[in-house]
């Protein structure tokens, strides 16, 4: 089983590397990586602007470039080029290392990331696990943020910030727990490999649990990543900007291409548990580079389809009232996801770990075996 | 005993890491030479909507965040020591003793959705607590 | 190779971490190389080769503790607290100067001593390649918790039921209203 990309590469090539040599083809898989996805996040802010525009019958940023497709450039030109105000009353050391702490988290989450089942940066053996707790980080990263501003508006933004990120993961940990029942491992390879490529075979459609399971996922990590309808702790009418209302330029920019990149994240791990991951259809192409290539394809065309939904569900619902998001989180999604784990338990139990699909097509054979003959 | 993964399989975590402190350090210090650099005394203040600020920021810290992180470790922990018991969940049903980490399983949860129904109860999830008299509580 | 790598750079952030949550003045700070230290930690865990464990450090300590101990720093009203300074200008605290606190600093310093030099000398009399054959990934350890451990397993929830009723208990605010009769 391919673990890194170097050893795929290596299986592809029937060569052993040195230290050396898989140190420098480690970095340069990890430069493309964050490239890629910091390319992504930056499309993301554009792709927001425009589909917002879209929803609101505008038009969008229609200048920089064709269609606007530059603007992201032009917005991070401008944040470098801004002054770096550290406010007086601010605590210098925490103020730079709060930025650093989330960008840290989100890009460490991306070790484990399904592109494809070769070119996955490191497939560990706690993978999901370890992604959540590397997603915790960005919790701790708002709260510094918040606290070092030291200012009312970022500290109440910080603290609502970091209790909101840490009540959602209670039912999101309880709906990977169900996802890594039914897959039977950890890693995000074997969560993959118990799915198929058409949809009958998705975890989504497994069990009536792992259905609602989905949504309760997909509800939290979006909670998580202070996403609107969740993002009180930001609410530019409510607490001027939140946490990060004492940053500007270019620590701002840390900030927001951290929550971009998370989001993005959230998707993939969303297609990664419940909608077939990288599986290319009738496994066209095989596990050479074609193959890869395609699964490549497929992965981050669900993606991006779970991010346009992202956007789509920012710009059409009101924000929630904080303590409508504490209770939503402890009196509706909670015993929703523990519910969901003790029946999908007890339907793994009963029927062998078989899905819906599966069942009904035993039915219908052995009726069809039982009235043909 | 080999150990299932060799250690390079943590590399790309540490180098991720590395590269995020390097972007971190490398845009503020390449800012450094391209941006302007002229605070004075009303860029640096706290924003607080045009006035000037009034106290400190240690404003009207409630408990109810501190009583969120303490039932969120709970949670957490119960989470943390579920994990090995599903992933071997199926290889244990194949073996046939599924039943019995079924009933595991269930004292489990149970145990700790007594702890969630208490908690509920006694009003202690309510983000805005609401003022009951002291009968309602000692029921 | 890169094991000895992780190796040193865990150890380096755990130390100092360690070190620097003890001499910082700043409560938050020491929080955050706390973080670190804690970090530090899971680092050396993986050098052990036990993944589980280095992935529920980072998810409880990381993710849950070091918040936990940010907001209860931010109840306790933070690091406002003024420093009085004795003649010598040190910072003067309390019970310094009692006789019962050098007694008892003298004897806690006589006892690490003799724990330190015993590990020390064990460990630099042996030989210094140790196999460590036990690696822990997570079918190992479910294994083992439902099979050798499975009383230890279900304890552990109680301990947890115990521990949410008694923070809940402790935390919650006191009613200033009489208690009827």
């Amino acid at each position: 089983m391919n673990q890194t990309i170097v050893s795929y590469i290596e299986h592809l090539t029937d060569k052993q590397f040195g230290f050396g040599i898989t140190v420098a083809l480690f970095f340069l898989a990890v430069f493309l990586l964050v490239n890629v996805m910091a390319i992504i996040g930056g499309l993301g802010t554009y792709a927001e602007r425009k589909i917002s525009a879209d929803i609101q019958m505008r038009q969008g940023p229609n200048r920089v470039g064709p269609y606007g497709i530059l603007q992201f450039l032009a917005d991070g030109v401008k944040m470098i080029m801004k002054e770096d105000i550290i406010p007086t009353q601010a605590d210098k050391l925490i103020f730079t290392i709060a930025p650093l702490l989330c960008l840290s988290g989100v890009l460490a989450s991306l070790a484990v990331l399904p592109i494809s089942s070769g070119f996955t940066l490191s497939d560990l053996n706690v993978g999901i696990f370890y992604l959540l707790g590397v997603t915790s980080l960005v919790g701790v990263g708002v709260f510094l943020g918040g606290y070092a501003s030291n200012s009312k508006w970022a500290m109440l933004g910080g603290m609502r910030g970091a209790s909101q990120i840490i009540s959602y993961e209670v039912p999101v940990t309880l709906t990977i727990l169900m996802m890594v029942m039914l897959a039977g491992g950890l890693s995000l390879n074997t969560l993959i490999s118990g799915q198929t490529a058409l949809p009958h075979g998705w975890y989504i459609f497994h069990n009536p649990f792992s259905f609602i399971g989905f949504f309760i996922y997909f509800i939290g990590a979006l909670a998580e990543t202070n996403r609107a309808p969740f993002d009180l702790p930001e609410a530019e009418s409510e607490l001027v900007s939140g946490y990060h209302t004492e940053y500007s330029g270019m620590r701002f920019a840390f900030f927001a291409l951290a929550e971009y990149i998370e989001v993005f994240v959230v998707c993939a791990v969303a297609t990664a548990l419940f909608l077939g991951g990288y599986k290319v259809p009738f496994n066209v192409g095989g596990d050479g580079p074609i193959g890869q290539i395609l699964q490549l394809v497929i992965f981050f065309s669900k993606s991006f389809a779970l991010y346009y939904v992202v956007i789509w569900v920012r710009w059409t619902l009101p924000r929630l009232r904080v303590d409508h998001l504490m209770v939503i989180c402890w009196k509706y999604l909670t015993p929703i996801a523990l519910f969901n784990l003790v029946g999908a338990t007890l339907w793994v139990y009963l029927f062998e770990g078989r899905s819906i699909y599966l069942i009904l097509k035993h039915f219908a054979e052995a009726h069809m075996v039982g009235g043909g003959h | 005993m080999e150990p299932s993964q060799t250690a390079n399989v943590y590399l790309p975590t540490f180098i991720l890491i590395l590269m995020a402190t390097l972007m971190v350090f490398g845009a503020l210090l390449v800012g450094k030479f391209l941006r302007p650099s002229n605070p004075n005394k009303l860029k640096q203040m706290a924003y607080e909507c045009g006035e000037d600020p009034v106290g400190t920021a240690w404003a009207n810290f409630n408990v109810r965040f501190y009583v969120i992180a303490l039932v969120f470790i709970v949670f957490d922990v119960e989470g943390a020591l579920m994990f090995p018991v599903v992933a071997v969940f199926r290889k244990f049903m194949e073996v046939g003793s599924g039943g019995a980490v079924l009933m595991s399983l269930l004292i489990f949860i149970g145990v700790l959705v007594q702890g969630v129904i208490y908690c509920w109860k006694k009003g202690d999830l309510d983000w805005v607590k609401s003022y009951r008299s002291p009968k309602e509580l000692k029921k | 190779m890169f094991l000895k790598f992780l190796f040193y750079i865990s150890a380096f952030l755990t130390v100092f971490g360690a070190i620097s949550v003890v001499v910082t003045r700043n409560l938050i700070h020491s929080c955050v190389y706390l973080l670190f230290s804690l970090i530090g930690v899971a680092g050396l865990y993986l050098t052990l080769n036990a993944e589980f464990i280095a992935a529920t450090q980072l998810v409880v300590y990381v993710g849950g503790i070091v918040v936990l101990l940010l907001f209860a720093i931010m109840l306790t009203g933070g690091s406002n607290l003024k420093v009085l300074v004795n003649k010598f200008g040190l910072e003067s605290t309390p019970l310094m100067g009692n006789l019962k606190t050098y007694i008892f600093a003298a004897l806690s310093g006589l006892v690490l001593a003799a724990v330190l030099i015993k590990i020390l000398f064990s460990s630099l009399l042996k030989s210094s390649t140790v196999s460590n054959n036990f690696f822990t990934t997570v079918e190992d350890v479910g294994v083992k918790l439902l099979t050798d451990h499975i009383l230890a397993f279900e304890l552990s929830s109680v301990l947890l039921l115990g521990a949410l009723v008694g923070a809940a208990i402790i935390a919650r605010p006191q009613r200033s209203t009489e208690v009827e009769e």
